[in-house]
């Protein structure tokens, strides 16, 4: 009986389909009025013996309609519920909510990469005004009125005495003014000439530096620029120094560096030559030094200068440098 | 200036290929741009820099080969045969300040006509164009030594007499007019230093000759003309007149006081050789001579500045053939006596680069320096350049690029913002000379800029627009001193209603001010508001001052339609957001350093509770009251829902809000919160006027 009963009830839970069927399978077999209920209840007629034979059988048989049920409702949990995350899906290939981060100057981009690299190596940062006098522009750095130097940078006058700073070189100035050596400083920023073109923009940006102490010589601006151009541009990149004239070094030198577009082949940007020039330097002027009060048979120093402009045209091939000032986000955007 | 490989040669017999003696002058200082092949001659093109005038000549540039590769300079011979007759001619010095020497010869009988074919090719190569042989052959000699001359017709000149004085000394004229051999009338001035014959100025000494004296074709006889004249004084004329010459421009660098008498002479003889003419003595006239500068160089000084030891016979054969001569050598150091075509030596420092130059930077070692740690910044100085990065991080994050514009602007850009001739902003730094006039000044506020960016991206079909910058504003403070420069902050936000998959209906205005605000948190500025802004230019119910600390910092605000339509930005909505702000007195404010408060032990409750106010009641008023009613346990308050319309009255708005309570003692009872919400909420009804919204 006990057999048949058994057979039953695993047909029936074969063809379970859902966890409210289980639930009710569960109540008609052991629910208080299920059929295991009914015949533990009904033991109570049976002889001792009889009841002790028939009550094992009977409890064996509720043992395995709960494990079973338990089973069968376990599944049914896990399909029911892959059914529903099924239910749930979404298409996944559609794009996210578009979140953009802003994109960083390309100018300012570079400008930071040079003054990590200079304040990595123990340069301070120093500023200095924009509208300049001429006597810091110009006659302190040994560029005096109608001397031909001037024509090296044409200049913007707001008056006979005032300009728009034609290079950052009046900071190295008005920081030597301030304070005495030992000076180790770079002064990034804005800087104006009279000229506009594919490569000219009236406005640009220059990062220039100083380091003046005791004993401080040609062989340390080397050092100290080939180290720069080596971080910027890379360890392998060839330097070289040739003789050049600022007014305010003595002596003074361009330095090139092999071009990295044709990598030192010849190609149009460098005009063949494999080299481009990329900064300009020396070793202080005596009569820089001496403008502000200092020994210069004590002191001697070193400055050096480059446009930012310039590099990041080269670093990025872009061909005119108007697009650095238009503010187009198509061009911004690649940055 | 452009060099013929075959005519240096004629002077240093260099066997080194063009290709090579080009490589060698850049590296001597002398850079060559460019190589270029004509007729089985190769021209260099050298850039010359401003303080090496004897170089802008063949023979200069020789020097410099003859110094690097040790090869003695040629030198042309000069014997000039001349007939000896008696000159009936003088020359009168007026200023021997402006002019320290003045020779000159007469040449008789010459045929004037075309040049030879090798002085046609060889001028031609350098760039100038053949006149006639008498012009030419001062230009030949012009850019073979680098001494500009100039030839008069003798026949021309009146009373047989040179004199040499500005109008000023020489008539006592201010000013006057002056025909130039180019034809153009000029207005010269009265310091304008001039040659003159016996009655009238013939020509602007070192610039250019006049029209009435000139060399034509009908011309016999000449006057060769070689002087000096002082530098600033000829760059002075030649910038007032705007007349930039072969001539000023070598004069006004310095020529050689000495050497003028060998380009004569070479003038001479190739006129004679030339164009045939009869050679008469000359004369020179020499009130002001050349001493030489002497300068003590020390070995010692050499390798401390260059980094490298050279031995007393390195440093003296780098300058062998520079032309420098060495005397009272010893084992400290030795004298130079600086040749007149090397002006650009004046000091130890002068000669150390000339000792440098010729051994080559190249082989000078490269070395680190050694340096003392040490910090020079202040510590002020530090942070705001901190506080400037973390501004622009915070911006670049909410999506904002970065923009930069020209420090200029135009006045109009004012106009058409309409900002008063009172404001601050109309304190305006000329510039005297820009190169349009749309940059005519200094710009004295960010805005314009970022509005030409817009309508420029607008023009390019970009319709979504978050730009900020972060630059100075220059302020005039009178005109002779320097503006002020003030350091600012702008944005400018627009974006057109696109069809979108996820929607965000933020109005622009609520955008950017939470994103101004998330960038005020960022550099720990909390205390700052909002008050409606009179900015003309912006929409006036539309935009707020930032107030920080009760000044007034910024405005933010979206462009009044008024400006929208005068600068015809063709935008589909005409909604546009800009912000500007002081970024210095916003760094001044900020106050990053942050202490830890305890994390609170006790469970929140919170209250929603919406109320039905007068419509032009203020978020910024309820909110005030919240915070201002002090029940203690009160730890923030929020505005959820604004609504207008519906069941609420006409001039009415319904304004909902949440506040959240929590004490640092304990668990709040539901009873003690009902009873603080309810305080509260009579007390912002009091306040307002307003009634709960059932
Ligand atoms: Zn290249």
């Amino acid at each position: 009986m006990s057999e048949n009963l058994k057979r039953t009830f695993l047909d029936e839970v074969s063809s379970l389909k859902s966890l409210a069927d289980a639930a009710n399978l569960r109540v008609k077999y052991l629910g208080k009025k299920g059929i295991i209920t009914a015949k533990i209840k009904s033991l109570s007629s049976l002889s001792p013996e009889e009841r002790r034979v028939a009550g094992r059988e009977i409890n064996e048989l509720k043992q395995f309609i709960e494990e079973e049920c338990e089973r069968k409702e376990s599944l049914l949990k896990s399909a029911e519920l892959k059914g529903r995350l099924l239910a749930e899906a979404i298409d996944i290939t559609l794009p996210g909510k578009a979140v953009s981060f802003g994109h960083e100057h390309p100018l300012s981009r570079t400008l930071r990469e040079v003054v990590d690299i200079f304040t990595r190596m123990g340069f301070d940062v120093q500023e200095g005004p924009e509208v300049e006098l001429d006597c810091y522009n110009f006659e302190a750095l040994n560029i005096p009125k109608d001397h031909p130097a001037r024509d090296m940078q044409d200049t913007f006058y707001i008056s006979e005495d005032i300009v728009l700073r034609t290079h950052t070189s009046p900071v190295q100035v008005r920081v030597m003014e301030k304070k005495k050596p030992p000076l180790r400083f770079i002064a990034p920023g804005k800087v104006y000439r009279c000229d506009a073109d594919v490569t000219h923009s009236p406005m640009f940006h220059q990062v220039e530096g100083l380091m003046v102490d005791k004993d401080i010589t040609f062989s340390h601006l080397k050092g100290v620029l080939i180290a720069f151009i080596h971080q910027m541009f890379g360890p392998d990149i060839p330097v070289r120094f040739r003789p050049s004239y600022f007014p305010f070094t003595e002596p003074s030198a361009e330095i090139d560096m092999g071009c990295i577009l044709c990598k030192s082949a010849g190609c149009r940007v460098c005009k063949g030559t494999g080299w481009l020039e990329i900064l300009g330097a020396g070793m202080v002027n005596p009569k820089v030094l001496e403008n502000v009060g200092y020994d210069s048979e004590e002191y001697t120093g070193f400055a050096f200068g480059m446009g930012i402009e310039r590099i990041t045209l080269l670093k990025y091939s872009i061909d005119d440098i108007r697009l650095l000032f238009e503010n187009d986000i198509r061009f911004l955007r690649q940055f | 200036m452009r060099v013929s490989f075959d005519w240096l040669k004629d002077f240093v017999k260099v066997a080194a290929t063009p290709e090579a003696v080009a490589e060698k002058l850049t590296m001597l200082g002398l850079e060559i741009e460019a190589l270029e092949r004509i007729d089985g001659d190769v021209v260099l093109e050298v850039n010359v820099t401003p303080n090496r005038p004897d170089c802008l000549s063949i023979m200069g540039i020789a020097r410099e080969l003859s110094a690097a590769y040790g090869i003695p300079l040629a030198f042309p011979d000069l014997n000039v045969v001349s007939e000896s007759k008696e000159l009936d001619f003088n020359v009168e010095i007026l200023e021997a300040d402006l002019c320290r020497r003045y020779a000159g010869r007469i040449v008789h009988n010459l045929k004037v006509g075309p040049s030879p074919d090798w002085m046609k090719k060889r001028l031609e190569k350098c760039g100038i164009r053949s006149i006639n042989n008498v012009v030419d052959i001062t230009n030949y000699v012009l850019l073979e030594f680098g001494h500009p001359l100039h030839a008069f017709d003798l026949s021309t000149i009146r009373g047989h007499l040179i004199r040499v004085g500005t109008p000023k000394v020489t008539t006592g004229q201010s000013n006057m007019k002056f025909t130039t051999l180019d034809g153009s009338e000029r207005e010269v001035s009265g310091e304008t230093l001039l040659i003159w014959d016996a009655e009238r100025p013939i020509a602007i000494a070192g610039v250019m000759g006049g029209s009435d004296t000139e060399v034509t074709e009908k011309t016999v006889d000449i006057f060769i003309e070689s002087a000096y004249f002082e530098p600033t004084s000829i760059r002075r004329t030649s910038k007032t007149l705007g007349l930039k010459t072969e001539a000023s421009y070598r004069f006004e660098r310095g020529t050689d006081l000495k050497a003028l008498k060998k380009a004569l002479d070479r003038a001479a003889m190739l006129m004679h050789e030339v164009a045939g003419g009869t050679l008469y003595g000359k004369i020179d006239i020499y009130p002001k001579r050349f001493y030489p500068k002497q300068i003590n160089v020390r070995y010692e000084r050499i390798g401390r500045l260059l980094g490298v030891k050279l031995s007393e016979q390195e440093v003296l054969d780098c300058l062998q053939g520079l032309g420098l001569e060495i005397f009272e050598c010893n084992s400290e150091g030795f004298k130079v006596k600086v040749p007149p075509y090397r002006g650009d030596i004046a000091m130890e420092a002068d000669i150390i680069e000339e000792v440098a130059r010729l051994y080559g930077y190249d082989r000078i070692p490269a070395e680190l320096p050694k340096a003392r740690l040490g910090v020079d910044s202040r510590k002020e100085i530090v942070s705001a350049r901190e506080i400037r990065h973390d501004i622009r991080e915070s911006l670049l994050k909410c999506g904002f690029d970065e923009a930069i514009n020209l420090s200029f602007m135009g006045a109009y850009e004012l106009d058409l913002l309409s900002i008063p001739a009172e404001d601050a902003r109309r304190k305006l730094v000329q510039v005297r000379n820009p190169l349009r006039e749309e940059d005519a000044y200094m710009r004295t506020t960010l805005v314009p800029a970022l509005i030409r960016n817009l309508i420029h991206n607008l023009a390019h079909g970009n319709r979504e627009l978050r730009l900020f910058e972060m630059a100075k504003a220059f302020i005039d403070i009178d005109h002779n001193s320097l503006p002020e420069e003030k350091e600012r902050i702008a944005a400018l936000y627009y974006r057109e209603k696109t069809k979108t998959l996820y929607k965000d209906d933020t109005p622009d205005f609520f955008v950017v001010k939470g994103i101004g605000d998330a960038m005020f948190e960022g550099i720990g500025i909390s205390g700052h508001s909002y008050v409606r802004s009179d900015e003309p230019f912006l929409h006036p119910g539309r935009s707020a001052n930032i107030m920080i600390g009760g000044s007034k910092a910024g405005f933010i605000g979206e462009l009044s339609p008024a400006v929208i339509e005068a600068l015809d930005i063709k935008a589909q909505k005409p909604s546009v957001i800009v912000m500007e702000m002081d970024l210095g007195a916003i760094i001044s404010l900020s106050k990053r350093d942050a202490i830890y408060k305890q994390l609170p032990k006790y469970p929140f409750v919170e209250r929603d509770t919406a109320i039905i106010v007068d419509a032009r009641l203020q978020a910024a008023e309820i909110i005030g009251h919240l915070k201002d009613h002090a029940s203690g346990i009160v730890e923030d308050v929020s505005i959820f829902d604004i609504y207008q319309g519906g069941n609420i009255g006409v001039g009415k708005k319904s304004i909902a809000f949440n506040v959240r309570y929590r004490s640092p003692e304990k668990t709040l009872t539901d009873q003690e919160v009902e009873d603080t919400h309810k305080v509260l909420v009579d007390y912002i009804l009091e306040k307002t006027g307003g009634q709960v919204r059932i």
